[in-house]
């Protein structure tokens, strides 16, 4: 039994709060077990058939039910039911002797096999299980009704949902919680779209039993037992107390659209301009001439201020049709990034001296750096390759680990350094960016990642490097107000985020945001580390 | 009937995932066509089938194979330049 105050925490959908009653879903009735038929092959295939047609049609009524925003789900769910690559290969199945059920769903199992494993998929193969379950109950002819109360007002907890369910959420649902599922799951979406506030992710919440009073607390990631309105994380707001923010805000871009509504924020310059947008769609090495006209397009577009510039960063992952990668089994920790200068020196030698073309024509101040440095040696022939073709400020990403060791040796050779803290998570941790299982390692807030980057800060400083954060995090401006009390002199936000990120920038002194980030390393986990650092800013914007 | 080939892109950055699966299968019914498609230089498949379609697998960037039987080669050029559109994002 939980005791009260027990906090859970998950992953938070929404802004508003809500404090309510368990109702934990059961499912109507059990499947019946895989079984043979009686050897009418022609019975069993018609039988599936109807029950296809039954799921089918049960399908458009709930999406009709579910309003604009899920219309487009049971589409796709639609036509993965009446898929006819799947009907043939059930029918196989049937072939074998095993019933319409058992059937459908083996064929749908022989698809889960292929797309196992594979993060992308994931959740589709979820809606995809439901519908088999769906078809087996159609044919059985028994209900998988969630038999939500129709009036009160509970808190659902279960497993996840899927469209089918959440379709039958009743007016008495006042929140979500679920012990799978992620911020991309139906679940999510649909929450989001009909503002219930959820909490996502949350695996202790499968110790949560019917009739407990549960607070649902989105703002702060976690679900509090017996929790009261007072208990709520309020969404921080920050008064911006002068003009200009303590560090500058530049503005992450990938393309002219892009850069064109970056000049609308108030985004000092670019601090990420990921550059292989440019390449992806293009069939074969477009000529110096092109890829020069296109960056000076870019540039002229940007918002004022110096406009950082990154290399290609492309991999077996992230292929780019003109250069061949080749398969790798761990692209994430493969030859990727600058890694490429190996067999594609030509390549990286013409995308500078494009930009030096640009750079003239335009008049702006462009940074050059490569993404994937690992070494003193790779830092040092970019640096020397980045001189030689144009009058940039160099420098390099710091994502590796490794790296950051030899920063101080690199006193003379780069102007500058950024950090993609997604990528040095991934490394720091060993934890792969892609599978959603390791989100939590791959958490900002994590006490290890805020040592390494303070680390990052001082080894800049003392080697007169200017060192800037580009990655996902400097988009949360309390993590901003942190990496800027750390010593960073830059952080680059995606666009929509630069305004909030400023004004968070602009409602704390350096000393502030320096007591602020002394109290996230108090945490010795991610929550508390956060939760301590957002408690320090709400006391300085108190005063 | 004569075949019309090409080849389009992946440019979603989810890659090549339900929904643009399923607006592929849905346009390919209509058009009555028979219309195969697959990475580009390996064994292509029949695209009514959504399932076949995300079974490819393909990355963003990735390209892929289309090849239209009919003997109208403006309408399977459009049919192609169509796919692509579904497979920006």
């Amino acid at each position: 039994m939980l005791k009260s105050g027990t906090i859970l925490t998950g992953m938070g959908v929404g802004l508003s709060s809500i404090a309510a009653e368990v109702f934990r879903v059961k499912r109507a009735a059990s499947l019946p077990k895989a079984a043979k038929h009686s050897g009418d092959e022609k019975r069993e295939i018609a039988s599936l058939k109807t029950a296809v047609s039954a799921v089918s049609a049960e399908m458009n009524a709930l999406a009709e039910k579910a309003g604009e925003t899920s219309a487009e789900i049971f589409e796709a769910l639609i036509l993965l039911l009446e898929d006819e690559e799947l009907f043939e290969t059930a029918s196989a199945q049937i072939a074998q002797g095993w019933n319409a059920s058992t059937a459908y769903i083996n064929a749908v199992e022989e698809y889960a096999e292929i797309f196992e494993g594979d993060a992308t998929f994931q959740e589709r193969l979820n809606d995809i299980r439901d519908l088999a379950k769906r078809v087996a109950a159609s044919i059985a002819g028994i209900s998988l009704g969630l038999d939500i109360p129709t009036t009160g007002r509970f808190v659902i907890v279960g497993e996840d949902f899927s469209p089918a369910d959440t379709a039958q959420f009743t007016d008495a649902v006042v929140g979500v919680v679920t012990i799978q599922g992620g911020p991309t799951s139906h679940t999510a979406i649909i929450c989001r779209s009909k503002s219930i506030p959820a909490v996502v992710s949350c695996q202790q919440a499968k110790d949560l039993v019917d009739g407990m009073q549960i607070l649902v607390d989105p703002v702060g990631d976690r679900v509090v037992v017996d929790g009261q309105k007072s208990d709520i994380t309020q969404a921080l707001s920050f008064v911006a107390k002068s003009l200009n923010p303590i560090i500058p805000v530049r503005a992450n871009i990938g393309s002219l659209e892009d850069a064109i509504a970056a000049s609308a924020s108030a985004s000092e310059g670019v601090g990420l301009f990921r550059t292989e947008l440019l390449y992806l769609s293009a069939k074969s090495q477009p000529t110096k001439q092109d890829q020069a006209d296109s960056y000076a397009e870019i540039l002229k577009a940007a918002p004022a201020g110096p406009i950082v510039v990154r290399t290609i960063d492309a991999g077996s992952d992230k292929p780019v049709p003109f250069l061949d990668m080749g398969h790798e089994e761990n692209p994430a920790l493969g030859v990727r990034g600058y890694r490429l200068i190996e067999n594609y020196r030509d390549f990286i030698v013409d995308q500078l001296e494009s930009l030096e073309i640009a750079r003239e024509q335009s008049g702006r101040e462009v940074w050059v750096m490569a993404p994937m440095i690992a070494t003193y040696s790779e830092a040092v022939e970019f640096a020397t390759l980045a001189r030689k073709a144009g009058k940039f400020k160099v420098g390099i990403m710091v994502e590796t680990p490794s790296i950051v060791y030899q920063i101080s040796q690199l006193a003379d050779v780069l102007d500058f350094i950024s950090v993609g803290t997604n990528d040095l998570s991934q490394y720091l941790f060993a934890a792969d960016r892609m599978n959603p299982a390791l989100g939590s390692m791959l958490n900002p807030w994590q006490p290890a990642l805020l040592r390494a980057l303070e680390q990052i800060a001082i080894v800049s400083q003392e080697a007169g490097i200017s060192s800037g954060v580009c990655g996902e995090s400097a988009s949360d401006p309390a993590f901003a107000v942190v990496l800027a009390g750390m010593g960073f002199q830059s952080v680059s936000s995606s666009r929509s985020q630069v305004g909030i990120v400023r004004q968070a920038l602009s409602s704390v002194t350096k000393q502030q945001a320096t007591e602020v980030f002394q109290a996230a390393l108090t945490g010795l986990d991610a929550d508390q580390s956060k939760s301590a650092a957002l408690a320090a800013l709400a006391a300085i914007s108190a005063k | 009937m004569s075949t019309t080939k090409g080849s389009v892109t992946v440019l979603d950055p989810i890659g090549l995932h339900a929904r643009p699966a399923g607006q592929i299968v849905k346009l390919v019914k209509e058009s009555g066509l028979e219309v195969r498609m697959g990475m580009a230089g390996q064994q292509l498949a029949k695209a009514n089938s959504p399932l076949r379609m995300l079974a490819l697998k393909a990355k963003t960037g990735q390209e892929l194979d289309v090849e239209v039987d009919s003997d109208d080669e403006a309408v399977a050029t459009a049919l192609i330049a169509q796919i692509q559109e579904f497979l920006k994002g």
